[in-house]
């Protein structure tokens, strides 16, 4: 069946691109996101302008809002046989979508940069799932960061983070003792979402690469899982129980004041913070804690897919994109726009126009990936398919909002909710 | 020639939009079942899943919870917005002064999207910045009102969010209706010694009751749709306390691209429609039927 719809799409391409394909025109890329405005809308902007300075021309037409939506106008054009050269795409939807319109190959520009040797081996799978690259990723963030506002270290006396969850745990009673809010968090289901694996993570890597992103059964009721459950209770008791549907940054003020404690989110938090006016010099950005005693990294990615098409300057422009888009320069130019880090380990950021924060999540990367500690993100939608996140993520946002659930109940609750979903 | 363009006019005015409207909803409508029985995902499939499709939405909590919550949240906001109508429209029947003015206050809230309507609320229940925190800033230190962080609770936030906006709706309806009765009849009442209270519950009341029926079915209607309300309040949340099913259908649809299970949702959604609509349907045709019988 896919095959057969394949073709016809690819024949539908094929008679659209027959009034151009005589044009010998500028190499074009047209391009489709939800990046519009803010730093991302800033990036992806300097991105295209980069193409331009190399002779391209850029035809970008962003689709704010959800990304969901942004995928909802990629279905139309894919249906209608008119998918842009390039559009925004990550995790295993690469591999999904790839099944339904024809991708181009970029093995050999890839192979000439001699890429694959320096990015983490998780990202290579997720870009060619066929064996063949049809996506490069952009820029990388670690969405198991923590946060601490100094303010509140002060109060309870802390002078260092948490190394371990016990640590953590003790930290977080104290500062509750002393009338803060130990956990600064949001409302919204990924938030949720993400604390299970921030807590998975922390506790074992393995477990979590078995359970959360092979969806390995006997892993998804192991003993660490239970473990991360019970630590999710505790997150839960700590948190800010009035946010009610709101986004995290809602309470960064709060967070600065020393009011509350840690945040626990991905590196885009320092970004949010300094655009909200907040100094840097409040707050400790490290890793969350770590029961291993070893680095692990848990990745979130951005990515572009690049579509099939016939016409001489789109192709010629998606050849001119990929390269740029491997570039060490293009990447750090990237990622000091957004604050995250680059996808390549071999980036100096040393420089000035690097914060701590990348830095240090930057050093962890590079120790987890020599390490092979790099972990996917599930709530970031990089382990799973959005079908089977979204059903995994209703069982933890409930787990965090309902304290009737108890820890073994979640553990089944997750467990049942995977087979559900692939079923 | 003129002659036979004013036959076909007519025709023309009233077949084509007709034919418009029926192959969109039913058209539409016949294309969504047909998918909840095939194996679409992402794009649609046109294979024969049977109900795999239903199985996975009657199995998936969301589901579960959502039709619970409509219960709940229909029974709570067709009764009370009826009820507040009716009151609403007796008060107003004394022939009060600046009568314009308060119909056009109540009704207003119609005319707030639901967007808006929820958005507003949501600051107002947050204990943080709404009225909880403007009641303790009062001086009354221990107030509590944090319903929409209550997940056994949350979903009435969501009723009384809806009240607010539909009650004016309800009272217009029986407005009218307590317009149309007789005048005389009142009068007669009057004279007989009934008092307002005896007027509205024994006379008026049963005058207006298929106004009532055409309001409850109305409302709850609305309420089987309702999807931005919940979007804009809560979320669907704390957890998915507050989800309701068109919201399941858009999650599956739209946040999941299950094409198949989605439809399937839908499906279910429009039977619970017309599990509502048909007893109405023969309700009316019932009483029409009676009617003829009585006048025949």
């Amino acid at each position: 069946m896919p095959v057969r719809r394949r073709h016809l799409l690819a024949g539908a391409t094929a008679l659209a691109a027959v009034p151009h394909a005589w044009a010998q025109a500028k190499p074009r890329v047209t391009f489709i996101s939800q990046w519009s405005s803010g730093s991302d809308g800033a990036a992806i902007t300097g991105l295209g302008k980069r193409l331009e300075e190399e002779g391209g021309i850029w035809q970008h037409s962003p689709v704010p809002g959800f990304t969901t939506e942004m995928m909802n106008k990629l279905r139309a054009d894919i249906i209608a046989g008119n998918p842009p050269a390039a559009s925004q795409l990550k995790g295993p939807e690469i591999a999904v979508w790839s099944k339904i319109a024809p991708t181009v190959n970029l093995d050999p520009l890839v192979a000439a940069a001699g890429y694959e040797k320096l990015i983490p081996s998780e990202l290579i799978g997720l870009h060619k799932p066929q064996g063949h690259w049809i996506a490069l990723p952009m820029q990388v963030y670690r969405t198991t960061t923590l946060f601490m506002s100094r303010p509140a270290m002060k109060k309870v006396g802390a002078d260092k983070a948490p190394k371990t969850w016990a640590e953590f745990n003790e930290l977080a009673t104290a500062m509750k003792a002393a009338g803060i809010t130990p956990v600064a968090n949001g409302g919204i289901r990924w938030d949720d979402g993400m604390k299970l694996e921030i807590a998975l993570s922390g506790i074992n890597c393995e477990a979590y690469r078995a359970a959360l992103m092979k969806l390995d059964p006997k892993a998804l009721k192991s003993a660490e899982m239970l473990e991360a459950f019970a630590q999710l209770r505790k997150f839960a008791n700590w948190m800010d129980p009035a946010i009610a549907a709101q986004h995290y940054s809602v309470n960064l003020a709060k967070f600065l004041k020393g009011e509350m404690g840690m945040l626990m989110m991905g590196g885009w938090a320092q970004g949010v913070i300094k655009n909200l006016g907040g100094n840097l010099d409040d707050v400790l950005i490290t890793s969350v804690p770590q029961n291993e005693g070893k680095p692990v990294f848990v990745l979130n990615a951005d990515s572009m897919i690049f579509w099939q098409r016939k016409e001489a300057d789109l192709t010629a422009g998606q050849q001119l994109l990929a390269k740029l888009m491997m570039q060490k320069d293009v990447q750090e130019k990237y990622s000091q726009t957004t604050g995250s880090i680059p996808v390549r380990t071999d980036v100096d950021l040393s420089g000035p126009a690097w914060s701590d924060g990348q830095r240090e999540a930057s050093a962890v990367l590079n120790e987890a990936f020599k390490s092979k500690r790099v972990l996917l993100s599930l709530a970031h939608n990089m382990a799973q398919t959005n079908p089977i996140t979204a059903a995994m993520i209703d069982v933890l946002t409930e787990y965090v909002h309902n304290d009737k659930v108890t820890p073994e109940q979640g553990v089944a609750r997750l467990a049942a909710a995977v087979d559900t979903a692939r079923g | 020639m003129r002659r036979r363009l004013a036959d076909f006019l007519p025709l023309l005015v009233i077949w084509l939009p007709l034919l418009i409207n029926v192959a969109h909803v039913v058209g539409f409508t016949a294309w969504t079942t047909w998918l909840s029985f095939t194996s679409s995902d992402l794009l649609p499939e046109y294979d024969w899943a049977g109900l795999r499709s239903y199985n996975a939405v009657l199995r998936s909590e969301n589901t579960v919870v959502a039709y619970i919550n409509l219960v709940l949240y229909g029974v709570g906001f067709v009764g009370l917005t009826t009820l507040a109508g009716f009151v609403l429209a007796v008060l107003i029947d004394q022939r009060i002064r600046a009568e314009n003015l308060l119909r056009t206050i109540y009704l207003y809230p119609l005319a707030v999207s639901f967007v808006v309507t929820g958005t507003a609320w949501s600051w107002l229940f947050n204990p943080a910045q709404g009225i909880q925190k403007f009641v303790r800033s009062l001086g009354w230190a221990d107030f509590r009102f944090d319903w929409i962080i209550d997940r056994d609770l949350a979903i009435w936030t969501i009723v009384i969010a809806a009240v607010w906006h539909g009650t004016g709706f309800a009272m217009a309806l029986f407005l009218a209706g307590l317009r149309s009765i007789d005048p005389d009849l009142h009068k007669a009442a009057q004279i007989d010694g009934a008092g307002p209270a005896r007027y509205y519950l024994r006379i008026a009341a049963p005058t207006i009751w298929p106004v009532a029926i055409s309001v409850l079915v109305i409302l709850l209607q609305f309420a089987i749709k309702t999807f931005d309300l919940v979007r804009a309040m809560t979320g669907g949340g704390p957890g998915i306390a507050t989800t309701l099913p068109a919201v399941v259908v858009y999650d599956f649809m739209f946040q999941r691209a299950q094409l198949g299970r989605g439809s399937a949702a839908a499906v279910l959604l429009l039977l619970s429609l017309v599990a509502v609509l048909l007893p109405y349907y023969l309700y009316a045709h019932w009483r029409a039927r009676r009617e003829r019988a009585a006048h025949g």
